[in-house]
């Protein structure tokens, strides 16, 4: 292993105490207690940012872009999430959360909505086209696809080859902003604002392409006071936010911060929306074993409720929820992408996968069947030994998982405080 | 005398016990994962171990499903004791399912069950004994070459 982590995530070694809560939350068992402090298991993590959310020390870092970083481009574009809009007061307007962006020191702000209704239109199409696998699961999640890929390896063939509402502008801007701004392409710099430090893992290693047309993403929680301040500063900006209305927003891409809002505009499809890392890791597992066909798409988003649960957010997901249910219900139903356009570039392949997503394999008990088997049993074997207690007293996260270590020579019995003293 | 290597373990399966559907078949599944097995393989293996599970939980009052697993292949001998299966070739065909309305209505019972079995396993033997039970045993090679 190289000592540079592919991950966002990061312990933060000064802080950490190396209490169990991390280790304990984390859904795929990636984090260890060594020598006192937690360590993440590069290729079991998969950037869900459960352990941002558990840590009572705030010792979990998310390596995001920082706004001094965009100093070394000249020209600034910024992409938000639509989770942004409902992270201030019902009073302040999409619109002027934009205006005040640009005040901030964004070149050029672009509006996501219209593009997630795109997407969506884009994902109907290929239902319509494709009957076969069923269920269909959506990719617009990042870390879906990486647990899919690791986990559910089989299921690699049901993602929807549709790429990201993100990535489809940060290629729609590539394509038209040399032009526009009269600036180079390599002095333009296109970041995400991003509810979750998952995007800066699939911006810095994409599963679906060489390299993502965005340079990077800063989460909601770094940029807000930033916002926050430019809000505040210019009540004229607020007044010209109303009278220059110059973006089309889209209700039905608003709606797609929230669980539900991918599948809520399929309206000739069967579909089931699942948010949070369980139950989304519940669900692909019966997938897996064969059910769920009659389902045409599954929309999967780890986060409770969706994007706006994100961990990187500000706002409590609960206030932050009616906010955007308030601004869907005001934007109405009302299509705004034409859908001869659509079309057009769907078949033009500027909306899909450059590549399919291939599976990760996570390393099996032994690459020889025979060593395999006897692995196995030798971890039942452990297993017995152990008290059941999965207290984590022992750096592992449960019982089971400390008899997997052992077997796999990353741990010991004597690790263990309460194992049958005759065996140490 | 590495031929004779043997990873096996014992799930015991409730009758009539809905909420823990797919949890021995899921267990079963990432066990099968971890030995390596080729991803077509282990889902197979899992397709037909959730038909088998569900068939104890929907007909038979208790079961259990016996996995042992060698470098060549997966057996999985599935007992219960229940009402039996009163025409095995019958219970075999595509379609057909004594799921009561209830179940039907939970989504289960679509009747391809046993067929189905059948279809995802390389070996395939049934024998059943009204009121007493049924048993299945089923293997599928673990080179994923059907024979």
């Amino acid at each position: 292993m190289t000592s540079e982590s592919r991950h966002s995530l990061q312990i933060n070694a000064e802080k950490c105490i190396g209490c169990v809560h991390c280790m304990i939350a984390c859904p795929t068992k990636a984090i260890r207690i060594k020598d006192g402090k937690a360590r993440i298991i590069d290729e079991l993590c998969i950037d869900c940012g459960e352990c941002i959310r558990f840590c009572p020390q705030d010792a979990v870092d998310s390596r995001t872009t920082s706004f001094v970083d965009l100093n070394a481009f000249q020209y600034k574009v910024a992409i938000p999430a639509t989770v942004l809009y409902g992270q201030f007061d019902n009073a302040t307007l999409p619109n002027e959360i934009l205006f005040a962006m640009r005040r901030a020191g964004f070149d050029y702000v672009y509006e996501l909505s219209t593009i997630c209704e795109l997407n969506n239109a884009a994902i109907e199409m290929y239902l319509n086209t494709h009957p076969k696998p069923r269920p269909l699961i959506a990719s617009t999640c990042p870390v879906v696809v990486r647990l899919i890929q690791r986990r559910f390896p089989s299921l690699c063939e049901h993602i929807v080859p549709i790429e990201p509402p993100r990535e489809i502008a940060a290629k729609i801007l590539r394509a038209n902003l040399t032009r526009m701004s009269k600036v180079s392409p390599s002095n333009i710099g296109i970041i995400h604002i991003t509810p979750c430090p998952a995007k800066m893992v699939s911006i810095n290693h994409p599963a679906t392409m060489e390299k993502s047309y965005l340079d990077g993403a800063i989460s909601i929680r770094d940029i807000y006071k930033t916002i926050y301040q430019a809000l505040r500063q210019s009540k004229e900006d607020t007044i010209m936010a109303h009278l220059f209305p110059e973006t089309i927003f889209s209700g039905i891409g608003v709606g797609t911060a929230l669980s539900g809002g991918e599948t809520r505009g399929l309206k000739n499809h069967r579909t089931v929306a699942v948010s949070g890392v369980r139950d989304t890791i519940r669900v692909l597992n019966q997938v897996e074993l064969g059910l769920l066909r009659d389902v045409d798409l599954l929309e999967c988003m780890v986060c409770p409720d969706g994007c706006i649960g994100g961990p990187l957010t500000v706002e409590n997901r609960f206030l932050a929820k009616s906010r955007i249910l308030r601004l869907v219900s005001m934007m109405g139903e009302r299509t705004v992408i034409d859908s001869s356009d659509m079309s057009l570039l769907y078949h033009k392949d500027f909306l899909s996968f450059r590549h399919s997503i291939e599976p990760v394999e996570l390393p099996p008990l032994d690459a020889d069947p025979v060593q395999a088997i006897q692995k196995a049993n030798r971890r039942n074997e452990i297993f017995n030994l152990l008290p059941r207690k999965d207290c984590g007293a022992c750096g592992a996260p449960d019982c089971r998982t400390l008899a997997d270590d052992i077997v796999r020579g990353q741990g010991a019995l004597a690790d263990c405080p309460f194992a049958r003293e005759e065996e140490k | 005398m590495t031929k004779d290597v043997v990873f096996k373990q014992e799930f015991p399966v409730k009758g009539s016990d809905f909420s823990r559907a797919g949890e021995v078949s899921c267990e079963i599944k990432n066990l099968l994962k971890e030995l390596g097995l080729n991803a077509q393989v282990v889902r197979r293996a899992a397709i037909a171990t959730y038909e088998a599970e569900m068939n104890i939980i929907m007909y038979a009052w208790q079961g259990t499903l016996i996995l042992s697993v060698t470098p060549g292949r997966v057996r999985i001998v599935v007992e219960d004791s229940g009402p039996g299966i009163e025409d095995v070739a019958l219970a075999m065909t595509e379609g057909y399912s004594t799921a009561t309305e209830e179940m039907r209505e939970l989504g289960f019972g679509a009747g391809m069950g046993l067929a189905n079995i059948k279809k995802n396993a390389d070996d395939f033997e049934i024998t059943s004994e009204v009121g007493r039970g049924t048993r299945l045993d089923l293997t599928i090679l673990t080179n994923g070459q059907r024979p």
